[in-house]
């Protein structure tokens, strides 16, 4: 057996002008901010940036011109994504939409509402939040209970979403929502396009640990939507959620949530530094490229038309260890005169990750969660 | 897969499972088929009577040695002879490896000092040997040889030399980070063969009624013992790749060093999966994690390559990390 065959990462020609447009853009156009706010910037909203990105042409590259998108190659998008991360640019806004919702609208949407939505999308303009999670729903994701029943030409809507990351900002919510009464597990799933406004949905703030506002919970409350809401066919909702999974768990995002807390260390322990502290940076930048390396070979796969679910799951795993690790292991290198009340750089990026890095395993797929999954790929369920 | 490279692995597939089912026959008698397979002209130009492969295939060889562990220095020879052509020197006379390092001198072309911890030296005719920029080609008639073993019993001899005549040529070849790219290939191959061992007992023994492998808490662990095989296959395909685009010394030295994490880690878990019968000197597990056990050390320990590592990013600045990891791969 081999555990992981690597697909070269071979974008077509004119990546280093790309990535050169790409840090001209981010030099001009991202809010200057300190270290602590360049970490986890997937989280991290702006619209004003957003928007900057949709103008730049940087939101939909990979979607076809007449949706608004830019035909460009996915790999040519992968390497826009990587810089972005990299300098911790505040992509938070439209980065769910861009990388979710907008390609499952072009693979399962109508020509209606593709047309409707992805322009302002790409814009960076629509914002949209994923409706999975209930609260009796989290990793056992096929137990959810939100209703959708018949009413004439459309829909009737209620039950309860939580954990929704942004719905206090997006303008729209992809629900997954039970539309055959009494349907088991992963049969009778729909996917529903709903605007935030229709009367019916209440979106309640969920504040984190450290004060922060991503999460929410939403409430459907006969919440009635026309049957052009639909995304996809009946029952068709469980094989469209699994098959945003593997876009959703190999990314870039998977492994650079706390890179700007390495880039605090290098600056901390300067051009010649004491064993101890090279020792450090070496081994996490032998973790980062093997990791770089992991997730361009899963982005190449994908490009290439495969479904690399087994591949993501790896990467996503070990991708969200290092970057949990990452922080902990900075925190044990330094001595004693530099504890996390120190108003440094460094300090600030540490103590916020170390807050708030025990989520990076839980978005997106449970550590547990993807380890079964891995299990799985090796035969052993 | 190019057809060349199928071919190869096939051809080493074979050879390789046919030369494991006699873990104890003497290397006198092991060696002979691989040098007719022409193993070690592996890297060499089809025009210097070679196979004309690249670092890729190099990898995939030297990665189904360490799944078979295989005992013969067949990456290491591979490398002895590239060097020599690379470098303009003679060509080995019959077996020829690679010295990790040296301590001594050459004066008026002659070499005074000692090549420690070479594999397979004593065996070997011919030594390549990187000192001070450039590669000394030196050969073992000439040398006191002082036998030394890796944990798993292969030779890994101390070569003294006085006076000894020395064929030497200015080189920016480094055959410590060479060696460690061939230790990255075999702790991949020999991750991936321990985590199918420990699969295939998983689903075999049965406790409590059912395979162990269907426990959650088993299906965790190899779930990650996957993963850190997988990083080091991953990261060893990479530093190939480079390899062959250009100079691969970043690469080398952050695969070995990552293979070197996972080595120790798979290892254990190996172990822990297969319970008393992994321990023991009839199952055959312990030829592959006892030498994922000394590979760890050689050609560069963690230490070493992290520390060689952490202060060329040190030296390229907060902001210099990245643009270079970038311009690594975007010239690949």
């Amino acid at each position: 057996m081999q555990t992981f065959d690597a697909h070269p990462f071979d974008p077509p020609d004119g990546v280093p002008t790309l990535r050169r447009e790409v840090r001209d853009f981010i030099a001009r156009e991202a809010p200057k901010s300190d270290a602590a706010s360049r970490a986890n910037c997937w989280a991290v909203c702006d619209a004003d940036f957003s928007k900057a990105m949709g103008k730049a042409g940087y939101i939909g590259m990979t979607w076809p011109v007449e949706y608004g998108g830019h035909a460009r190659h996915p790999l040519h998008r992968y390497v826009v994504l990587e810089e972005l991360l990299a300098a911790g640019a505040p992509v938070g806004m439209h980065w769910i939409a861009d990388r979710q919702s907008g390609p499952l609208l072009l693979r399962y949407g109508t020509e209606e509402q593709r047309r409707t939505h992805l322009p302002s999308i790409a814009a960076g303009e629509t914002y949209v939040c994923i409706g999975m999670s209930e609260p009796g729903a989290g990793s056992d994701l096929a137990s959810i209970r939100t209703q959708g029943v018949r009413d004439g030409d459309g829909w009737r809507i209620s039950g309860q979403k939580v954990w929704t990351t942004n719905a206090h900002n997006a303008q729209l919510m992809i629900a997954l929502v039970r539309t055959v009464e009494g349907s088991q597990r992963n049969e009778g799933l729909t996917q529903f396009l709903i605007p935030l406004d229709t009367p019916g949905v209440t979106v309640r703030p969920i504040i984190d640990l450290v004060g922060g506002h991503d999460f929410n919970e939403v409430f459907l409350d006969d919440v009635h939507v026309p049957d052009s809401a639909r995304v996809g066919p009946e029952g068709n909702g469980w094989k469209q959620v699994t098959a945003e999974l593997s876009l959703e768990r190999s990314g870039p995002e998977r492994y650079l949530s706390s890179y700007a807390a390495l880039v605090e260390l290098i600056r901390f322990a300067g051009p010649d530094p004491e064993p101890v502290l090279a020792v450090l940076i070496g081994r996490l930048t032998a973790e980062l490229w093997t990791l770089r390396q992991m997730s361009q070979s899963t982005a190449a796969k994908l490009a290439a038309g495969e479904d690399p679910a087994l591949e993501a799951a790896i990467v996503k795993d070990l991708g969200n260890s290092f970057e949990q690790e990452l922080p902990r292991a900075i925190q044990a290198a330094l001595d004693g005169a530099e504890d996390l009340s120190a108003a440094t750089d460094l300090t600030r990026v540490l103590a916020l990750l170390l807050q708030v890095s025990p989520s990076f395993s839980l978005r997106g797929g449970t550590r547990e969660i993807l380890r079964g999954i891995i299990a799985r790929g090796l035969g052993l369920r | 897969m190019s057809e060349t490279r199928t071919l190869l692995t096939d051809t080493a597939d074979r050879l390789f499972t046919d030369l494991a089912a006699h873990p104890d026959a003497p290397f006198a008698e092991v060696w002979p088929s691989i040098a007719e397979a022409g193993f070690e002209s592996l890297l060499l130009g089809e025009d210097e009577g070679g196979f004309g492969g690249d670092w890729g295939d190099l990898f995939a060889v030297a990665r189904l040695a360490g799944s078979h562990a295989l005992a013969a220095p067949v990456g290491e020879a591979a490398v002895a002879a590239w060097a020599l052509t690379r470098a303009g020197l003679t060509p080995a006379e019959g077996l020829a490896t690679i010295a990790p390092a040296v301590d001594g001198c050459v004066e008026n072309g002659r070499f005074t000092g000692s090549l420690k911890a070479t594999p397979w030296g004593g065996a070997a005719q011919t030594v390549v040997a990187t000192h001070a920029g450039s590669l000394l080609r030196l050969q073992t008639t000439d040398c006191r040889i002082e036998s030394g073993h890796s944990p798993v019993g292969e030779p890994r001899d101390t070569l003294t030399f006085e006076g000894a005549v020395a064929e030497a040529a200015p080189s920016d070849i480094d055959l410590l980070a060479c060696g460690a790219f061939l230790r990255t290939a075999q702790i991949a191959g020999a991750l991936d063969a321990a985590l199918a061992a420990s699969i295939a007992y998983a689903n075999e023994r049965v406790q409590f009624g059912k395979p162990i492998s269907k426990f959650q808490t088993v299906q965790q662990t190899l779930a990650i013992f996957a993963i850190e095989a997988a990083a080091v296959n991953s990261a060893g395909q990479a530093a190939a790749r480079a390899a062959d685009a250009g100079v691969a010394d970043f690469e080398f030295a952050a695969a070995k060093l990552r293979a070197n994490i996972a080595a120790g880690q798979g290892a254990a878990l190996a172990h822990q999966v297969h319970g008393a019968i992994g321990f023991t000197q009839e199952h055959p597990l312990h030829r592959l994690t006892r030498r994922l056990a000394g590979w760890r050390s050689e050609f560069g320990s963690d230490r070493f390559w992290a520390q060689r590592l952490g202060r060329r990013v040190a030296g390229l600045g907060p902001d210099g990390l990245w643009p270079e990891l970038a311009r690594r791969s975007d010239a690949a």
